[in-house]
């Protein structure tokens, strides 16, 4: 398989994952405990409001029919309207999603700045008193609740040494950027102690490849050979583990979001769960799917085209 | 010698008038800024009929003014849009003279048309979970440009503090009905996303679960201290904070100027901190365990049905205990089923003091003298609700009952509560409107939603809330009320355990706010000194 059939291939079956996707989030959200209208008017709802407001909402309806309103809602591009805010789905997650995506990626930028110097020292001073400070660092902060680096990181930098606002959501880029320093910080710490461990582990195991020992043989230096082959090799498994931590960093930008009052689709997602804002969940379901998607697909692409050995 | 306590003496004088003047000064109000206010969780819909939630209802009284004003106890009415109004003889009309000159916040005048549409609007059946407290309205007739008259299907005693709620605000009849859309509720979304009030704020924008900006309405009508129109800020910026923690960050590090829903075990050290006024408003809030007193539930026994067994419960209950353990201290045992602040309460006294051989006796003499085991369901991550439903568990247990406690989210709680699929429960209420008529509709009167979802029923009290809701002689209603308090508070589905108050923390420098016993937040006459 050529590497170009191999991306298409990867592209097409992002359709029939969506649409599983679109059936089992339906089904799920339906199936959850509590309904929109209690959930709506608290536990002094009536009989009648409730009636009144599932009438309103088309939950009256037989399941197979508000599901085929559901897809022909998806299918000409609208998500619905939120019930819990009485707004477009559509309009209220394009107000939300780029927070998380600036969020999300500048942790993405941080862990990757952190990681990939720290992992490099510790396999290099394998088993030194360095090696073991790094790891046993990462691994406090890997067993730290997010909620908990978020807490510190806000008292000790935004109200003591106020060099940074204690959370909220700037109005410019540069405000933004600003803002979200110390949340994405937070985030980035977690997946910072995960990218570590795995990237010393296959930074050792390329170390002591052959092809490594015949570079030095070569008399290649070692920054060259680091550069060249290690780092390019080692990378590979990261990322793919770094794809498949996004699932993981959303669950953790959540309570990121909550902590640091940013108004991202994390915190949304919660929000909406518990008000049973099918509507709402769906529509975020379906973004948030489309993005794990495409940065899959991306993985994908980025790794066959550093080894194309991959493609077939 | 004399010469210098002649000086002295002097000195003293000029300090002391120095003193009474600077006192004098900081009285005097101070106009423009904007304060910076910290919430807990966002509004989700900012129209005053169909909105359902407290999170729209404490913020809406800025934008949409209302007939009738809540005064700041809570318990009282004063002018608002009306100057005066007149009740008549047979209780089934209002004749209301409404202020002259008034403008909604896009300068429109605000006409008697639009006190008419507004009032049927809300009183329309369906129109919201609020039209409840307005269905005695039949209809409005416009007398002249600045008299309408109110007629009754029904005398209401609560009518006037119905004029002083959220969903009978006034609205401009003319811009609501331009807003695209084929329903009510389709104009009612459009609109509530640029609304037009007549508030002493305006919405000037909105980002979703992050920041809310309001500014001054330049048409309000009321006048401040200083004879100028109100209100004395600029502009209100409310940040959205849902962490308890970081809200009190912000507040500390100056970011906020003020944040609502301190936890009470913050509020000691808040007391503490010199630069803050922590403030505890008196509120209707409740906080009670609600009872299953149906025979059976799910098709077994249920000894919660049994009126000696939920005395004994109450009286296993250290009421005190749990105001310590939950509110440090800050709460109030109740002395009925409604707060000390809503109108008519006629408690004087704690109810149930905690007795344990008393409960332990009436189990015995209910059947009960092992026990049993029964359920509470809370809401999931909620510290509140698990301090108290630990603490009940180890203080029935003295008793015999063991209490299984159920967490679970709040779209669940609700619905299990609904259909009646629960043993206890735990769960707090706040009143919307300053008469005792909404709590004991939901609380006590059988036919509204079987006493809060209870079972429990009591015909003579369902006789006396229907009297007291037609009738107009204050005195007779008081009467009727204290009976309905009696009956249910000694025989109802319930363990009361605290009222309690909404604790505030604001910087030294912010004047005038006030949250008022239903919630509301009013900043009309807040301003910050300089």
């Amino acid at each position: 398989m050529t590497e170009f059939s191999y991306i298409l291939k990867r592209i097409l079956l992002i359709i029939p994952t969506l649409l599983v996707i679109l059936v089992v989030t339906f089904t799920i959200v339906r199936l959850l405990p509590g309904d929109p209208a209690s959930a709506m008017i608290g536990d002094r709802a009536t009989d009648a409001d409730v009636a009144r407001i599932n009438k309103e909402l088309g939950l009256d309806q037989p399941l197979p029919v508000q599901f085929l309103y559901f897809v022909r809602q998806v299918a000409t591009g609208n998500l619905g309207n939120s019930y819990a805010m009485h707004a477009p789905v559509t309009s209220v997650i394009a107000e939300r999603l780029p927070v998380t995506l600036l969020l999300t990626g500048m942790a993405a930028l941080f862990a990757i700045v952190m990681a990939i110097p720290l992992a490099f020292v510790s396999a290099l001073k394998r088993n030194s008193a360095t090696d073991i400070t790094i790891r046993g660092a990462s691994q406090v902060t890997l067993s730290m609740p997010s909620f908990y680096i978020g807490l510190v990181l806000l008292t000790i930098f935004a109200a003591q040494l106020h060099w940074f606002p204690v959370g909220g959501y700037g109005d410019s880029f540069g405000q933004r950027v600003y803002h979200l320093f110390l949340p994405a910080l937070t985030l980035a710490v977690s997946i910072t102690s995960v990218l570590i461990g795995s990237l010393r582990n296959s930074i050792i195991a390329v170390l002591d490849a052959e092809y490594v020992t015949f570079a030095r043989a070569k008399g290649l230096s070692t920054r060259v050979i680091l550069m060249r082959h290690v780092l390019r090799n080692s990378l590979i498994p990261m990322l793919s583990l770094f794809a498949l931590n996004i699932g993981t960093t959303i669950g953790s930008a959540v309570i990121t979001e909550t902590v640091f009052a940013v108004p991202g689709i994390a915190r949304l997602m919660v929000d909406s769960i518990f008000s049973r804002d099918y509507p709402m969940i769906q529509g975020l379901v379906i973004v948030l799917s489309v993005l794990v998607s495409l940065i899959f697909l991306i993985t994908d692409i980025v790794q066959v085209m550093i080894d194309p050995r991959r493609a077939r | 010698m004399k010469v210098k306590t002649k000086l002295t003496l002097l000195a003293l004088l000029a300090t002391g008038a120095l003193s009474t003047l600077s006192a004098h000064a900081a009285e005097v109000v101070q106009r423009g800024g904007t304060l910076v206010y910290g919430r807990y969780a966002d509004s989700n819909f900012l129209e005053p009929v169909l909105n359902e939630s407290n999170n729209d209802i404490w913020i809406l009284s800025n934008l949409y003014d209302t007939l009738l004003l809540p005064t700041d106890d809570g318990k009282g009415i004063k002018p608002g849009l009306a100057t005066a109004w007149k009740l008549s003889d047979d209780g089934k009309s209002l004749t209301i003279t409404l202020r002259p000159d008034t403008k909604f916040s896009d300068g429109s005048p605000i006409t008697a048309q639009d006190v008419k549409w507004s009032l049927e609007r809300a009183a329309k059946p369906g129109n919201g979970v609020w039209q409840f407290l307005v269905s005695a309205i039949d209809n409005v007739s416009i007398s002249d440009p600045h008299t309408v008259v109110v007629h009754l299907s029904h005398p209401d005693p609560a009518i006037l503090s119905a004029l002083t709620v959220f969903n009978t605000a006034i609205m401009p009849e003319k811009q609501f009905e331009a807003e695209p859309g084929a329903t009510d509720h389709d104009k009612a979304a459009a609109f509530a996303e640029h609304p037009v009030g007549s508030g002493p704020f305006i919405l000037k924008s909105w980002q979703h679960n992050s920041t809310m900006t309001l500014v001054r309405n330049p048409y309000y009508w009321a006048k401040g201290a200083d004879g100028k129109a109100l209100p004395y800020l600029d502009s209100i910026k409310f940040e959205i904070v849902p962490d308890d923690a970081t809200r009190i960050l912000k507040l500390q590090s100056g970011e906020l100027d003020g944040a609502e829903f301190i936890p009470y075990s913050r509020v000691k050290e808040l007391q503490g901190n010199a630069s803050l006024d922590m403030k505890l408003f008196p509120s209707t809030r409740v906080e009670v365990g609600s009872v299953n007193a149906r025979p059976e539930i799910d098709g077994k026994p249920n000894p919660l049905a049994n009126p000696k067994v939920r005395e004994a419960l109450n009286y296993a209950t250290d009421k005190d205990g749990i105001i310590q353990l939950v509110t440090f201290g800050i709460g109030k045992p109740m002395t009925s089923f409604m707060s000390t602040s809503t109108p008519l309460n006629s408690g004087t006294k704690p109810l149930y003091p905690v007795d344990v051989e008393k409960a332990q006796a009436l189990m015995k003499e209910a059947g009960y003298p092992n026990g049993f085991t029964t359920s509470m369901n809370i809401l999931a991550g909620n510290e509140d609700s698990l301090s108290i439903a630990t603490g009940l568990q180890q203080m029935w247990s003295q008793i015999g009952v063991k209490l299984t406690i159920n967490q679970m989210d709040n779209a669940t709680l609700n619905a299990n509560f609904r259909k009646g699929n629960f043993s206890t429960r735990i769960g707090p209420w706040t009143d919307d409107i300053a008469d005792p008529n909404e709590i004991t509709s939901y609380y006590a009167y059988s036919k509204n939603i079987q006493a809060l979802h209870s079972g429990w029923k009591s015909d003579k009290l369902d006789q006396l809330f229907e009297a007291s809701q037609k009738e107009t002689d204050p005195a007779k209603r008081k009467e009727e009320y204290k009976e309905i308090q009696d009956i249910y508070n000694s025989t109802g589905p319930t363990i009361p355990l605290y009222e309690s108050s909404y604790p505030v923390a604001l910087k030294k420098d912010v004047q005038g706010f006030v949250q008022i016993p239903l919630g509301n937040n009013i900043f009309t006459s807040t301003w910050l000194k300089k």
